[in-house]
Formats: C-alpha cells, structure tokens, sequence
C-alpha cells in the first residue's frame, strides 16, 4: 500500500515576525513496517538555514531558521510512504502474558528493553497515577497474553470516551480528559499511556496519519483530516505494536507513522520560538493522505 | 600593637567529639603544615587581627563582593571571608589532586557515555531508570559535540574529610560549576591584608589554572583564529552574579545575558550598536535547560533561540556542554563506583560519601531501616530539594518521610552522615574557635587529563555542629592555602596583565549594557536634580527668608513637577500649608514613580547591569548611596528641626562623585556617549519644566527674586550668578545664564552643545552624510535657542498670565529634546520585539483558529520598564 501525505501548517502572526527558529517533526521515518520513498518539506519564506537530523529517538527532525520579516509562516510537507507487511498479522492471543512482560523486562536482553524501560517512566505531559492504574486493571490479567489485553484496554477507551474536538486543546490534562470522557486521539493516546505505564507496561507515543478517503466500502476514520496519534506497547518477546483508541483498532495499512517519542512533547510536529509577532497568533492545519495505485 | 594574647587551641566547646582538626593532631600539637602560620597570627596578636579582619571585610564590600539571596528588594549578602586560611600540605595535595582528576576523567566518560552509546545502560552498570527519569538528562543534547576530547571542561566538586582523615566527595558540580570567582576573591584579599605572611608561607597561585581556563577556551573555538569568548549570565538577579562579573572581567571577555545575543546564519552573534559581532565560544552561567527557548523550556527569557541548534551544526562550541547537568543527580553518585569499574578498571582514589538510591528495591530497604542514621536528599537538585537529617527527625516526621519515599522511592538518595573536619576560625573575639568545613574544588579540561586548581574556596558552617554547609545559608568561607615544597618563581598574574594578553577585548559592548548607560546617566541626573530643589525647598520652608506661606505653594507645585509625582502638590486637595508628609513621600517612598527613593533604586539596577564597565571605585560609592539612602528617612524625620537639607547634602555629593568618576575613568566609547547624553537629556528635560513652573506664570513682583533664586540654586548656578551680576535676581540675566550661556555647564544651551557632539559620533552617523533623525531635531533646538530674543522672553503681556513668549520656547524645546531620547531608544535599542513560543500544532484537530491568549507572558523589553518608572516629563 503506498500513499501519498500532503501536510500544511500556516502560522498567520498579528504584527511582523523578525526570525523564527523551528523544529518541525513531519518527515516519516523508517519502520519495519513502511518505507518512506520520498519526502519534500518547504518553508516560506525561505528559511536562512535548515537541517534535516535523526533525534534521540530515530525520528526525523527538521530544523530550520526564518531570518527574512515575515508575517505568515508556510510549511508544507509531501511525502510517500509504502506499507511494507500486514501488521495485524500479529497474533493477539499467543506470546507473552502479562506477568512475563513485567518480569523480563529487567533483562538487560535483548538490548531493546533497556530502550523500552525508558517508556515505563513518567513524561512531561503523562504522570503515572493510581487513578490511571485502576481505570485500566479490569482488562488486564496476569496470565493473560499481554497484547490481547492491551487490545481489549483499547476497545475500554475507544467505548467509554467520546471523540469530541471541541473539547480539549493542545495542553489539556490528562486528569481532565478523564473527567469529561471527551477528547481527540491525542488524549487518548496519552491516557492509554499513562494507564499502561501505571501499571508497568512501556508504551510510548505515535505521531503519524491515516488514510483521508478509504476505499468504498470501508468506513471513514476518525481524525483523518489531521495528523493522527496513536500508542505502541512493547512485550519483551513480540516488540512493540501499535494501538489505536480512537478508531478501536490495531495500527495497520491505513496507519502513516511520521514520528514516536515519550509523549506528544517529543514529537510535536511543529514548534520553536519568533521574535516579534505580537500577542496572538493563529494556526492553520490541513493534511491530505491519498491512496496511490500500485 | 599586638598586645593581646592570642593563642590557637585544639579544643573549643561544642565541637563534635569525633571530628577531625585540620590544625591539630590527636595529643593537641599543631600539625606541621599549620605551624609557620598559627605563629605568625599568634605574633600579631588579637588586636592587629581584629584590625586585618576589618580591613578584608573592606577590601570585599569595595568590591562589590556579595552572594544575592532570594528576598525581596535584591539585598546583597556581603561575602564573608575568615581571616584564617585552611592550610594543606603539599604531600597530601598532590593525593588529592590527583583524585579529582581522576573523578573529572570518569565523569567526561560518563558524560560522554549518556549521550552516546548508552553502553554503561546496556551493560547493567547504571540503572536505566536512573538516567531516563532525571530531568537534566536532555534527549534534545544526544550527539552534541565539542572539539577536543572532553566533553566536560568545568568540574567541582565538594570534599568533607571524615574523623579517620580522609576526604570524601559530598557532591559533583558539572552544570555550572561556580566558587572560581569568590576563591580569587578571597586570594586577592588575603594577599592584600597579609602580604608578607603570604609571601613567606610559599602558597601555591591560582593564576595557573585560569591561564588553563582561558587556553581551553579558546581551544574550544570552531572557528578558528583567536576564540571570541563570552561569558553568559542569567542577570544581576543570580545569585553569584558578583562572581559572573568578576569572571569575566579578570578572563577578559564581555559578561552578556541571553537577550544580548542572537542566532544568524547558523552563527552566534553579540548585538553591539555597531550591529553584530560573532561569538564562538560561550562560558555557560545558566543552567542547560533555559539556553534554548526554541527546544528547551520554551518560557524561558534568558537564553537565545536556535542557540542548541548552532551548537550541533559545532558553529558555536559552550562550556560546559547542554546537558552536562545529568551528571549532577545524586543518583549517579550511587553508580560512579560501578562505572570506575567498568571504564578504569579500578576504584576511584578519591569516593563519594556511600549513597543509596531508592530507585533500587536494595538500597531502598537499607534505607527505610537505617533512617535516622542516613542523610536524605531528593535525587534531581532542582528546586525544593530540601535535605532532611534522619537523626533529627521526630516519629511523625520520620513516618512521613517513609510515606514519601515509598510514593516515589527513585525521588530520593540516601547518604551516611558526615561528620566534617574543624579548622580555626577567627571571629574577633574567641581565639580557639573551631568550625566544620567543606572544600569546593575547581578542574578544567586540559590537554590529555584535567587541571586542578591549586586551592579552592573552604567555606565553614555558621554552627559547630556542622550540618549544613552552603553559600545559600550563609556561610562563612575561607582562602584555601595549598603549601609549595619550594618557592613559586612567577608573581600572580594581576586582572590587568590578563587583560591585555586577549586579543579581543570590551571594544564591543553589547548594546543593552549602552541601553543601561544611557539610564545610568537619566536616572543619576533625575535624582541628583529631584534632591536639589527638595534642598532647596527645604531651606526656604524653614523661614530663613521672608516669603509669606501663601507663596510656598509655587515652590512645591514646582517640586511636583520636576519630579512628575502628580497629583502631588497640583492636587485641589492637598495641604500646602502642612508639605513636609507629601515632600517625606517625594524623598523616601520606594514604590512612587519620581521620588527620589525610586530613582535611585532605577539608578542602582542600572548600574547593577554595567558594573564591569565603571571604574573599580564605582562600588564604594554605590555602597555609601545604599548606606546613605537607607538612614536617610531617620535623618529626614529627625532633623527637620535642625538641618533635614544636610542629610540630603550627603547624597547630592555621592551622587556628584559617581558623576566624575564616569567623567575621569571612562573610556570615550559609545558607552561613555551614551551615559553623557542620558545625562544630558535628562538634565535639560528637567531644567525645562522647572524652568516653565516657577518662570512662566507670572508672579506677584515681590515674590519673583525668591523664584529666580529657586531656579538658580536647583540648577547650580546661584553662585555663578551673583559673581557676574552682583545685583539682584532679575528675569533676563537669570534666562541668560540658565539657557543661553554656553559656558554654563548647567544652561540649556549646554545640554544640546554636548549632545550634538555626541550625537556626530555615533555609529550610525559616522556612516551616513546627511543628518540623522535625531540629529535633526537637536540642531532645531540649538537654533531656537539661539534665536531667541531674550528681552520678548522675560515680557509679560499686559493682562496675560503667561509669560507666552518662553512658554513656546521651553515647551518646543521639551518637545525635541523627549524625542531625540525616543529616536536614540529606537534606533539603538531593540525593545519592541518580545521573544515567544510557536503555539504547537497538536495531533488530532484539524484547525486551532484562535490561540487561547497563548503570548500573554511574554515578558516586557527592559527599556519599557524603565520608561514606565520614570517621569519622562513629555509635554
């Protein structure tokens, strides 16, 4: 499956921008499971100086600076991506359980535990809580295989929270989504992090897309008319696989991974700093995935 | 002299039983280090000592020496210094030195290690959790990397010596190492008040290790040619900002602050009046995490955007490296033993006091069972990381340290009680004194290891129980002597020598240290005016001349507006006939805009901002005005009977003695023609709307000469007057002097003659051939000036109440010279630009059309804050 992502982000500022210094996290990365064949980014106005790096985590991240005055900043990304394997191929109900996760992750093999023992930890925006702990426990059993219970804490989410919008917005907390039982995949995300690692399971953040128009036949997803966020968990035999609360579903072909991290904070798709620019500034989003044929 | 007895004892009440004594063996001999020194303080005797102790505290407060603390109003704790040194011996020295080199060599590979491979991780040496949960471990930082070998340039470390005489490591300084600056302090002091004692005891010199500094800087360099180095501080609200001062002045780089620099081109750039100025290599006084607002905290206002991302394109090279702050979790300290292992193949020569971590389930139940025997610390050092002593705690307390460990347990380390080492200490009046120490000692990267400063700064608990030892509870410190086998054949290298040998130097001042000489320059003349004509007023309201009350009101109407307090005296309401409340409130309150009490603090935090670039005395009268201000409203109430003018007399000299300091010491730079023309502005703005209160109504005729008088005694110029005129006050001879005569360093005429002189200099006008803006507007004043008809300006129409004439005069000239200060602001100083965040694109709404009030703290430009607090006296 390959397909082609448009993602625009246009800052309007109110009074005149002198610099910008950026830190954009919009090119796909490598994973086993996609391809990125090609990816562009352009900024206007032009940027001074720009970079692409890998960061701590993998990710692609791009740097760049904006020296000309400016009062409308444009970044637009267009990418491909290939969806190499059938994710779901993964089956949920053999593999490690529960209890087995926990235990072997103090292994110092393989090498990727000690990795994932970072995911285990609280984050700038997930702090681990009693209250995250026993909203999750039902669906987890000792002995039961741990993805399918992490696929079953999925389904808990996806029924007991309303995709709303309105309701949040970038810096809610947690604790608030919790209480209104409304939010977007972001906060879903993190609540479903934070659950599991109250519990003692790594799960880390994912920031990528899904696909806009889905064949016919096959129903329209939530949040496909921006960039998307999911979860992945890691069992120290299977790896890591990919969740997603919003739309009750594992990760699969329609699912685009730009980027992952601890949070939303390492992975944000867009940040930095301007000097000049007034007191507020406004911020528009517009992404398109399309199919490609072959 | 020297007639009291002095001699030096082993034991003194109250000292732990079991400490140890650095001067003093077991059976009570003076150790042999100590002896050449206790004997020479014993042969000067008490009194010469008390004498030389009084002298060191001068010396110190002269130098501006104070360690800021956190209560309000920014009082300086003066530094204290101990006339005793501690005294090591060169045997045991050379052990401990090479103990920290040996800890600084660990600590770089660990360093290099975290942001690397990982490979302490991986192969269980290290606890993962250790270094993913510790806040100063900043992903943002993996890869950095600085030319040279180590990765870790500045080091300290803090040693305590147990009762069985070995030193111990109590703690690890590798964010931003500071005590450098107070050591010298302390060195130049002691050396000045003991010069002989010095000279003979053979102590080894400090000199060489910021010789080492300033090579490894400039090694640092990415560039190539000679580094330009600066040194970057958070501001004069820091702490150790005395010492970030002192620093940069003794190594010879300029002091800047986040917002004095900027990133181009992938560069680090200084802004200087003459535009910018690259900087390679930065000598990092804030912490890692507020350098970069654009990938860091991204509130932060003291560091520069894109300044991490120019650090990796290795454009710009920072001592110590972002991130280095991870290796200051106590945490670590727990695992270095492993890590020597694993990197060295041996244990460290010089350990930490043991430490537990509660992150791991072993120590932490070691912990939770030895608690009252064990010291308890947070494991990150970030704010609120209280230190709690087991032994002291009460049941309850103890319960609830439990609670909290067991919330948390990686939150918190344990370490065996130190019980530190006692040296004597001299405190004017016990001779046996002895007091706990801790040593702070310095290393700096070197060519293939570390060099360790011969020295360091002691610092002595302010209890002899010696549980707690730091700058911020106010301690004592004390020069630290290390004894040379044989003489040392080089003098110390004085500030100036060090000076000359860089080759770039201050030439470049960072355009807000001139924002902050021009309001040096405002604010001295705005005080120094304000307390002139309160002087004067005072004189006159104590009767010596005859002016009927009724007439007093022109006079404090006057003092209202030169000091722009409205409503003041111009109030309906206010009593003129019982002023003094009102004129107490002009002279003293701290928080009225125009008084004379808040020019001075504006004139203070100004100079506060500048200080490494006024003359050395420029802090013995900085010191006196803060003296003198802080007595002044006991002299102001108490006196009123007698001479309340007197008391402000004190001030008006201190104030004048600033001036000629900034007149005779100051290189005529752009700073200096900056300070000048504040100066200038402010002391014409002010001499015009004196001038257009008491001159340009008209007055009854009796009451006229007592205005005159008024206006030529506030404007320094009565004695002139009654030289050239010897008669009585008249209108055109006093317009004459105050505005027009161009020998009168006070007229009008004056002001604007040195302004266009300054103006012509400036480097935006030294590159243009036609007249810049603000040149414009003070030829137009110049010309009014001296066009003006004197005998149509002292007339009063029949049936006006104006003197209309030099109203337009003064009121024009206002006007010009208010926007010559604006045009200057504007064009030299970048005030209107606030720095802030991008608002983040968040995952999942499409669309976030509005930003909540996202920019709203943005923090205000410094030259709005001083506008804001002054009274500009705009028309």
């Amino acid at each position: 499956m390959k397909y082609r992502i448009r993602h625009r982000t246009r800052y309007d500022y109110r009074d005149q921008v002198s610099q910008c210094y950026s830190l954009a996290h919009l090119l796909p990365r490598n994973t086993h499971f996609q391809r990125c064949n090609r990816s562009a980014i352009t900024v206007e106005p032009l940027p001074a100086v720009s970079a692409e790096r890998e960061d701590y985590f993998g990710n692609r991240s791009f740097h760049f600076a904006v020296q000309a005055p400016h009062r409308v900043l444009e970044v637009t990304v267009e990418s491909e991506v290939e969806i190499l394997a059938q994710r779901q191929s993964l089956s949920l109900d053999f593999g490690a359980s529960c209890a087995d996760v926990r235990a072997m992750l103090s292994n110092l093999e393989p090498e990727e535990n000690i990795r994932a023992r970072e995911f285990l930890l609280d984050s700038p925006r997930i702090a681990r809580s009693q209250a995250l702990a026993d909203y999750a426990r039902d669906c987890f059993n000792d002995d039961a295989p741990f993805f399918s219970c992490v696929r079953n804490f999925t389904s808990k989410i996806f029924n007991e929270f309303e995709f709303d919008p309105r309701a949040t917005e970038v810096a809610t907390p947690l604790q608030t989504v919790i209480e209104q039982r409304k939010g977007v995949c972001q906060d879903f995300a993190h609540l479903a992090i934070g659950c599991l690692r109250s519990l003692g399971y790594p799960a880390r953040y994912v920031s990528g897309y899904l696909e806009t128009l889905p064949p016919p036949g096959s129903p329209r997803l939530e949040g496909a008319d921006a960039s998307h966020a999911w979860f992945a968990v890691y069992s120290p035999t299977e790896g890591w696989a990919d969740f997603d609360p919003t739309n009750d579903r594992m990760a699969a072909e329609q699912h685009v991974t730009t980027a992952w991290g601890r949070d939303y904070t390492d992975v944000t798709p867009l940040k930095g700093s301007v000097i000049g620019g007034g007191i507020g500034q406004q911020l528009h989003v517009a992404v398109d995935v399309e199919r490609l044929a072959g | 002299m020297g007639t009291q007895e002095l001699t030096f004892k082993p034991a003194a009440d109250g000292v732990s039983q079991s400490a140890y004594h650095e001067a003093f063996t077991a059976k009570g001999a003076v150790r042999e280090h100590w002896q050449y020194l206790l004997q020479s303080l014993q042969g000067l005797g008490g009194e010469e000592l008390a004498m030389r102790r009084l002298a060191v505290d001068r010396i110190l407060r002269d130098g501006g020496a104070t360690y800021n603390d956190y209560s309000p109003g920014l009082v300086a704790r003066p530094w204290g210094l101990d006339p005793i040194p501690l005294v090591l011996s060169s045997e045991e020295w050379s052990r401990i030195e090479s103990g920290i080199r040996e800890r600084a060599e660990l600590l770089d590979l660990v360093l290099r290690d975290l942001y690397g491979p990982r490979s302490l991780l991986r192969h269980g040496v290290i606890p993962p959790e250790l270094v993913f949960g510790n806040d100063a471990f900043l992903r943002e930082c993996q890869g950095l990397s600085l030319p040279g070998e180590q990765q870790l340039i500045l080091y300290a470390t803090d040693l305590v010596r147990t009762p069985d005489g070995e030193l111990r490591v109590m703690s690890d300084r590798t964010q931003t190492p500071s005590g450098t600056g107070y050591t010298l302090v302390n060195r130049q002091a002691m050396s000045r008040v003991f010069p002989s004692l010095f000279r003979d005891s053979h102590v080894h010199r400090l000199s060489m290790y910021f010789n080492k500094l300033r090579l490894k800087l400039n090694q640092l360099n990415p560039n190539g040619d000679v580094a330009r180095v600066a040194v970057l501080t958070p501001g004069a609200y820091n702490e150790t900002y005395f010492e970030h001062v002192f620093l940069a002045n003794y190594l010879g780089y300029p002091l800047v602050q986040g917002r004095d620099l900027t990133v181009r081109d992938g560069y680090v750039w200084l802004k200087t009046l003459d535009g910018l100025s690259r900087i390679d290599v930065i000598l990092r006084r804030v912490d890692d995490t507020y350098c970069d607002p654009a990938e860091l905290y991204s509130d932060s206002q003291l560091g520069v955007p894109g300044l991490l991302e120019a650090a990796r394109r290795g454009n710009v090279s920072i001592a110590n490296p972002l991130g280095s702050g991870v290796l200051e979790s106590r945490g670590i300290a727990r695992y270095l033993p492993a890590a020597a292992k694993h990197f060295l193949g041996r244990e460290l020569s010089l350990p930490t006091t043991r430490t537990w971590w509660c992150g791991d389930p072993q120590d932490c139940a070691f912990v939770r069972d030895k608690l009252d025997q064990l010291v308890i610390k947070t494991t990150s050092r970030g704010p609120g990381s209280g230190i709690v002593f087991g032994a002291t705690l009460s049941r309850a307390e103890r319960d609830s340290m439990l609670a909290r460990i067991n919330a948390n347990p990686a939150a918190f380390v344990a370490q065996d009680y130190l019980d530190p080492s006692v040296s004597p200490v001299w405190d004017g009046s016990t001779p046996g004194r002895q007091m706990p120490l801790v040593l702070r000692s310095f290393a700096v990267a070197g060519d293939s290891s570390y060099v360790v400063m011969p020295g360091g700064l002691t610092r002595v608990g302010k209890s002899t129980d010696g549980i707690e030892i730091s700058n911020r509870l106010g301690s004592l410190s004390k020069d630290t002597w290390i004894l040379a086998s044989e003489p040392e054949k080089r003098p110390e290298v004085d500030a100036s020598e060090v000076r000359e040998a860089s080759a770039w130097v201050g030439m470049e001042l960072p355009s807000r240290v001139v924002d902050n000489l021009f309001w040096v320059g405002r604010y001295t003349e705005r005080a120094e005016a304000s307390l002139r004509l309160l002087r004067s007023v005072l004189t006159v309201l104590k009767g010596e001349q005859l002016v009927a009350p009724a007439n007093h009101a022109l006079l404090l109407r006057a003092i209202t507006h030169l000091t722009g307090t409205y409503p003041g005296f111009l109030d309906p309401r206010a009593d003129l006939d019982a002023p003094m409340p009102e004129l107490l409130s002009i002279a003293l309150d701290p928080n009225r805009p125009g008084s004379i009490n808040h020019s001075l603090q504006a004139l203070m935090q100004a100079v506060d901002q500048v200080k490494d670039f006024m003359s050395a005395d420029t802090q013995r009268i900085l010191n006196d005005l803060r003296d003198e201000m802080s007595d002044l409203p006991e002299h102001l109430q108490r006196d009123y009977s007698a001479a309340p003018e007197e008391a402000l007399d004190r001030l008006v000299s201190l104030l004048l003695a600033l001036a000629g300091l900034a007149q005779e010491s100051m290189v005529r730079g752009q700073g200096w023609h900056f300070l000048d023309m504040g100066r200038r502005i402010e002391r014409g703005l002010l001499s015009l709307s004196l001038l257009r209160s008491l001159l340009v109504p008209r007055s009854e005729p009796y009451l006229e000469p007592l205005l005159l008088e008024t206006a030529l005694i506030s404007m320094e110029t009565l004695m002139t007057y009654r030289r050239r005129y010897q008669r009585n006050f008249n209108i055109g001879d006093t317009l004459d002097l105050l505005l027009l005569e161009s020998a009168n360093p006070r007229s009008l005429l004056f002001q604007l003659q040195k302004l266009e002189m300054h103006l012509s200099s400036l480097p935006d006008s030294v590159s243009r051939d036609r007249p810049g803006e603000e040149q414009r507007l003070c030829l137009e004043a110049l010309s009014l000036l001296q066009l003006a008809d004197l005998t149509k300006l002292a007339a009063t129409a029949e049936g006006e109440f104006l003197r209309k004439d030099l109203d337009q005069l003064l009121s024009r000239s206002q006007l010009l010279l208010a926007r010559i200060a604006t045009t200057l602001t504007d064009r030299y100083f970048d005030h209107s630009l606030g720095q802030h965040p991008m608002r983040p694109d968040d995952n999942g709404s499409p669309d976030n059309p509005e930003s909540q009030n996202q920019n709203q703290n943005q923090t205000q430009g410094q030259g709005q804050r001083q506008s804001q607090g002054g009274s500009d006296n705009e028309p």
